[in-house]
This record gives structure tokens, C-alpha cells and sequence, in this order.
């Protein structure tokens, strides 16, 4: 496990320096299962910073979000770092944006954080209920212990990791400049069952289960917003002229959203699931990730976020591909 | 008015006596809870917190058409509800109730708007109280409570074998005789007030708004803001989930010759929101965005209207995904010292 006071020593070395602007790391929400993104400026802020299970959030999400206004005449403009902390999952999307060049390496300072699994709020909330009190919960190679209030329980990890936690090959950030905490050893593998298990259904079946799905879009943008991939500044769902998707929600219009984002997505999402997370309505928009994920991987035996050396896949060609699915 | 009560198996008999009205009940998809127009009332269950999806929808529904049209034609077909049509929204929480009566005061302002009014005519509300408020409920800091009558025609109260209505105005008693309810005896009536004063003692958050309205204006430039803009997402579940707000967009559809003008939900925290023709935008940031949410439920709308626009649902602390909590920016506000505001 990471030591707390360790990890806020090194925010404070890093935030004191010159040369960094902020640091995205996690801080304890007001309620809940869930820790919250922190972003903090001041190293006076980096006492509220915090590691354990409950980091769920992926804080790559927001380096590539941050609006800045324009820089007055005569200004220079604040070129200074933003350092962000990672568990391995997070990693992949700093690696992917550094594969496609978002910015430079040089950008940003990657305080690597080796990790066991996060909770799952929703698996939490059916096991304990809804919590007005502010959860810690400490992971190890067996069981999740959760302070609830004061009150310990303790669950078997299969009942209330994250599934991508269950399934995850990357425990360890891929990019790092320090780490914090000792490396942890892989517990798991993907076989990609889940998208064995969905493709059995009949194409009547899954166009009725994304039906269902989709209607219950309200097109927030929350799976969009909080992708760390989804870093257009303008967005192809919110364009106007010309307008390729309609802002009225009906399943058409809805499908197209859905559809669209996961395309954009082919070959570039690192699965951290973030999107399926942030959902108020429980779209299971991972389904379809996993799936594209899986054909990636199979006709172009490419793995999106490992590599920080990599072409992009629709940028790169690569004579050896199988092209079993070229007629 | 009246006190009546239901036995709880009862419940699909009472729906089903309900014939000449539309009724709308709280409906699952997977996990999910949204109003829908009952088609089976034996399906029908009041065991539930809150919908994920406010009943604001049925008065005004995320995508409406306004009117129809024919390119090349200066006709139009209007596509204004029928007012004379009967509606029920049946289980409705004290929360949401109090959140039409809200919104009745801006979409009746300057301009009447029939579409929203005459659904709203049209409607019966027919409430349940919460026993049991969920973590993030804070109803009683802005003039509600988990057995608030405001707003509604009748109240129900779940007293385990039973249901006990009390009924409010004219449509709730019109309710009562369609359903063809019994009358209820004063013990009823009295586990009812006693199930009311236990919930308001359950709610475990509160603020306190005193001067908010007043202040929040004069916090306009403070670095505050920025503690929960941050991390902001810029996405649309606070406000979309949100029962007060109310903005929309208006767009032109067209499939071949024939047209719609559509108003849908609009959010002041997409960017997009405020962006000017000429590409100057106001907002630029989701600092001025958050500012914006918050200020205009807690002082531009009581400014206008003298009521805070929001109802302490609890809603937007539940489902924001980076734990932007209302109450906290609230809190921070009344901390926050004025002088301290740059004069940027």
C-alpha cells in the first residue's frame, strides 16, 4: 500500500517546485464510496491528498480538459508542468495522449502509483446501501476492508472491485517519473469473456438490449467529458454547421452519439472505464469498448496506451497485419 | 380536505380504477427509475428512493416539438398539449412537487408558455412522503420536508398494510372519489404525522441560506470557485437531473420537406451554452459555469422570483461523477470573505 504521508511529502516537493503550475490527485469526497478528483496549486493544499480503494477517478482525465483563457497582450503564456498522479490504468492514458501528442512529455511530472483495485460504488451501495459517511477502504491480495463510518466490513475483492480491476494486466504504471510505493505483482488476466459472453446473443437480441440502452440517454456528455481520448476542443456531437448529430434525444439521434464516440475510440481506449462509472443512467458503455478493444487486438494486434514509443493505430501500417478480415 | 386510506395489495386495483386519466408511476430499466406511463399497474412499485431522472420531463420533456412545417410553406401546425387530457403523476416525492411550483414562476412570467402550462393544468399530483431520506437529501434547508404538501393535490403515506392519502385540493379529492378510497380513522391520520416528524429528524444534511442570496453576487471573482471547477467535467448531469432547471435550446429538424422546430433540454454547463456568434465567449471557463449554476438557483432566481431554485433533492451531489457537492460549495461561500475577491 502507499504510505499517505509519503505520498503528500513527495506533492509537496513537487508542487514547490518552479517549474510545476498544479497536480490531479485524489482527496476524500464529501460522502461515500468514492474519493474525488483533487487538483491543487499550493503545496499548503497537499495534506487533503490521499491514496487508498476508493480512488477510482482517473485524474489523466483532466490534463487535457483544463480551459485556459487567452493569454492578455504582452503576456507570456504559463508553459510551467502539471503533475499528475496514476494508478496503472490511469498510466495508459497518459501513454495514449503521449502517443498522439496532446502534449509533450516534458509537460507533465507522472507520480506513479502501483495499485491493487478500487471499489466499485455501485457494488458498494448494493452490499451496504447509500452512505452519508466518507469511506476509506484498504485493498489487498484477498479482501477489501472498508471503514464505513467507523464501522469495518470486510468483502471478498470479486464482490466489490471494479471489473476492469478483476481483469487487469496492469497494476503498475507503464509512465512514471516516481513511484510511489512498491511494485505490485499482476493477479489477473483478460480473456475477454465478457464480449464471448454478449456475442452470443442473436442480433434481434442485441439490437433490442441497445435499444433499451440507449433510449435512457440523456446525452449529459459525461461518458464523453470524462474520457481521458475525448480531448477535441470542439466536439464532433456539438458541432453546428454542419450539424452531424441532432441534439434532440430519441434512439436514433441517441445511437449515433453512441455509436460515434465508440468509433472515435477504436484503437485509442485504454479502458479505464470512467465512462461506464460516471453514467446517472447505467449505460453499459464498456460493452461496446471491449468489444472494439478485442477486434483491435485480433485484426491488428494492437494495444492501445502500453507504449509511450508507439505509432497511433489508424496513424501507422504495418505489412504484417493479418487482414483476415479483407475479402 | 379528506383522509382516506388503501390496503397495499390494493395498490393495482386503485391504478387500474384510474381510467380516465394518464397515469405516470415510477418504472424500472435495470437499476434505473424514471416516470412512465403506466401500462400494466400490477408492475407497478412505490417502494423506491427517487427516480434518477426527474418527473420534470412530463411537464417539460427533454425533446417537445413545438410546431411542424412544410419547407417552402409559411404554414405551421402547433403542437401545444391538450390541457382537457388528464394526467396523474402518481407517487410523485414531496421534493419534486415543490420543484413545479418553482418553475411555474419562470415559465409563467414575462411570456405564458402554453406548452408547459397546459400540461401542468392538466395534471394531477399525487405524492408520497419519504420515510426514509436518502444520505444526500437536504429538503428542509429550502422550504421542504420528506411530508411537504407544497405543491401537491394529495399526499400518501406508507404505513406498511396500508396507504394513507390525505387529499389537498379539488383534483386530489377528485383522485380519491375516482379511486374510490376509504375513508381513514384518526389513527391513520395521526401514524401518518408521527411517520412525517420521525423523517424530518432523518435528514442528515442541512445549510443553512440565510444571507446566501445576498452574498453570492459579491463573490463573483473569488478564487473560491475554483476548488470546484477544477475538476469539473463541464457535463450536463447536474443540471439535466437537476428538477428546476429548466433551459433549453431551440433547433430546426428537417427530414426531406418536412420540419419541426424542437426545444431540448439546454445546460449552462456545456460551453457551448454561452458561446456568442462571434466566437467571444462570457463563460470561457467551467469556473464561470459553476459560478453560474450556483448563483442563479441561490441568488439571481430568488433576485427575481423570491424563491431559492432548488428543492434539496440531492440529486447533483448523487450522480456528479467528481463528487461536486452543493452543500460544500455553500458551506465555502459563507466562509469566504468578500474583500478577498479579486477585481479582475
Amino acid at each position: 500500500m502507499v504510505d499517505e504521508k509519503k505520498l503528500q511529502e513527495k506533492a509537496r516537493e513537487t508542487l514547490i517546485r518552479d517549474d510545476v503550475r498544479r497536480l490531479i490527485g485524489w482527496k476524500r469526497g464529501t460522502y461515500g464510496f468514492e474519493a474525488a478528483p483533487a487538483v491543487v496549486t499550493d503545496a499548503s493544499q497537499a495534506e487533503q491528498l490521499i491514496f487508498d480503494a476508493t480512488c477510482v477517478a482517473n485524474p489523466a482525465s483532466f490534463i487535457a480538459i483544463e480551459e485556459k483563457k487567452p493569454v492578455p497582450r504582452g503576456a507570456e503564456p504559463d508553459t510551467r508542468k502539471v503533475a499528475v498522479m496514476v494508478k496503472g490504468c490511469d498510466s495508459r492514458a497518459v501513454v495514449q495522449q503521449l502517443v498522439e501528442k496532446a502534449y509533450a512529455r516534458e509537460d507533465v511530472v507522472v507520480l506513479g502509483i502501483p495499485c491493487l483495485g478500487v471499489v466499485d460504488r455501485r457494488k458498494a451501495e448494493k452490499l451496504f446501501g447509500q452512505t452519508g459517511a466518507q469511506v476509506s477502504a484498504k485493498v489487498d491480495k484477498e479482501k477489501v476492508a472498508l471503514d464505513i463510518g467507523g464501522d469495518v466490513k470486510t468483502v471478498d475483492r470479486s464482490n466489490i472491485l471494479m471489473d476492469k480491476c478483476l481483469r487487469c494486466r496492469y497494476p503498475n504504471p507503464l509512465v512514471s517519473d516516481f513511484l510511489l510505493g512498491e511494485e505490485v505483482e499482476k493477479w489477473a488476466d483478460d480473456d475477454f469473456a465478457d464480449v464471448d459472453e454478449f456475442e452470443k446473443m442473436s442480433p434481434e437480441d442485441k439490437w433490442k438490449h441497445w435499444d433499451e440502452q440507449f433510449s435512457k440517454c440523456i446525452r449529459c456528455y459525461s461518458c464523453r467529458n470524462v474520457c481521458p481520448m475525448c480531448y477535441c476542443v470542439e466536439c464532433v456531437v456539438s458541432k453546428l454547421r454542419p450539424q452531424w448529430t441532432r441534439r434532440s434525444t430519441d434512439i436514433s439521434e441517441n445511437t449515433v452519439y453512441h455509436v460515434q464516440r465508440a468509433w472515435h475510440l477504436a484503437g485509442r481506449c485504454i479502458e479505464c472505464m470512467e465512462c461506464q462509472r460516471v453514467c446517472p443512467v447505467d449505460i453499459p458503455i464498456m460493452t461496446l469498448n471491449r468489444k472494439m478493444t478485442r477486434d483491435v487486438k485480433e485484426m491488428f494486434e494492437y494495444e492501445p496506451g502500453v507504449d509511450v514509443e508507439a505509432e497511433p493505430m489508424l496513424a501507422c501500417y504495418n505489412p504484417q497485419d493479418p487482414e483476415e478480415y479483407i475479402m | 380536505m379528506g383522509d382516506y386510506k388503501f390496503a397495499r395489495d390494493k395498490l393495482a386495483d386503485v391504478l387500474t380504477s384510474l381510467k380516465e386519466y394518464q397515469v405516470f408511476a415510477p418504472a424500472a430499466v435495470g437499476d434505473v427509475l424514471r416516470f412512465k406511463e403506466v401500462t400494466d399497474p400490477a408492475n407497478v412499485s412505490l417502494d423506491y428512493d427517487n427516480t434518477t431522472v426527474p418527473p420534470k420531463e412530463l411537464m417539460f420533456p427533454q425533446t417537445e416539438t413545438l410546431f411542424k412545417y412544410r419547407l417552402g410553406s409559411t404554414e405551421v401546425e402547433p403542437s401545444v398539449p391538450d390541457a382537457s387530457k388528464k394526467r396523474m403523476v402518481f407517487g410523485i416525492r414531496p421534493c419534486d412537487a415543490h420543484a413545479y411550483s418553482i418553475v411555474d414562476n419562470l415559465y409563467g412570467w414575462d411570456f405564458a408558455d402554453p406548452y408547459y402550462q397546459k400540461r401542468r393544468e392538466g395534471t394531477t399530483l399525487v405524492g408520497l412522503a419519504c420515510a426514509e431520506p436518502c444520505a444526500n437529501c437536504f429538503c428542509p434547508s429550502v422550504g421542504g420536508g420528506p411530508a411537504s404538501e407544497k405543491g401537491l393535490d394529495a399526499l400518501m403515506f406508507d404505513l406498511g398494510d396500508a396507504y394513507y392519502v390525505n387529499s389537498l385540493t379539488d383534483k386530489g379529492e377528485e383522485f380519491a372519489k375516482a379511486a374510490g378510497l376509504e375513508a381513514a380513522g384518526d389513527a391513520d391520520a395521526k401514524a401518518a404525522a408521527k411517520q412525517g416528524e420521525d423523517a424530518l429528524k432523518k435528514v442528515a444534511r442541512s445549510i443553512d441560506t440565510a444571507g446566501i442570496p445576498e452574498k453570492l453576487p459579491s463573490l463573483y471573482d473569488h478564487p473560491f470557485w475554483e476548488q470546484f471547477s477544477d475538476r469539473c467535467l463541464g457535463c450536463g448531469i447536474c443540471t439535466f437531473l437537476c428538477p428546476t432547471c429548466h433551459c433549453f435550446d431551440i433547433q430546426d429538424e428537417a427530414e426531406a420537406f418536412d420540419a419541426r422546430r424542437a426545444r431540448m433540454w439546454d445546460t449552462c454547463m456545456f460551453s457551448e451554452y454561452s458561446l456568442h456568434t462571434s466566437g467571444h465567449n462570457p463563460r470561457p471557463t467551467r469556473k464561470e459555469r459553476t459560478r453560474n449554476r450556483i448563483s442563479h438557483k441561490y441568488s439571481y432566481f430568488p433576485e427575481k422570483f423570491d424563491v431559492i431554485a432548488c428543492v434539496g433533492c440531492g440529486r447533483c451531489i448523487n450522480h456528479c461523477p467528481v463528487n461536486i457537492d452543493i452543500l460544500d460549495i455553500l458551506d465555502k461561500s459563507k466562509q469566504a470573505e468578500a474583500k478577498e475577491a479579486k477585481t479582475a
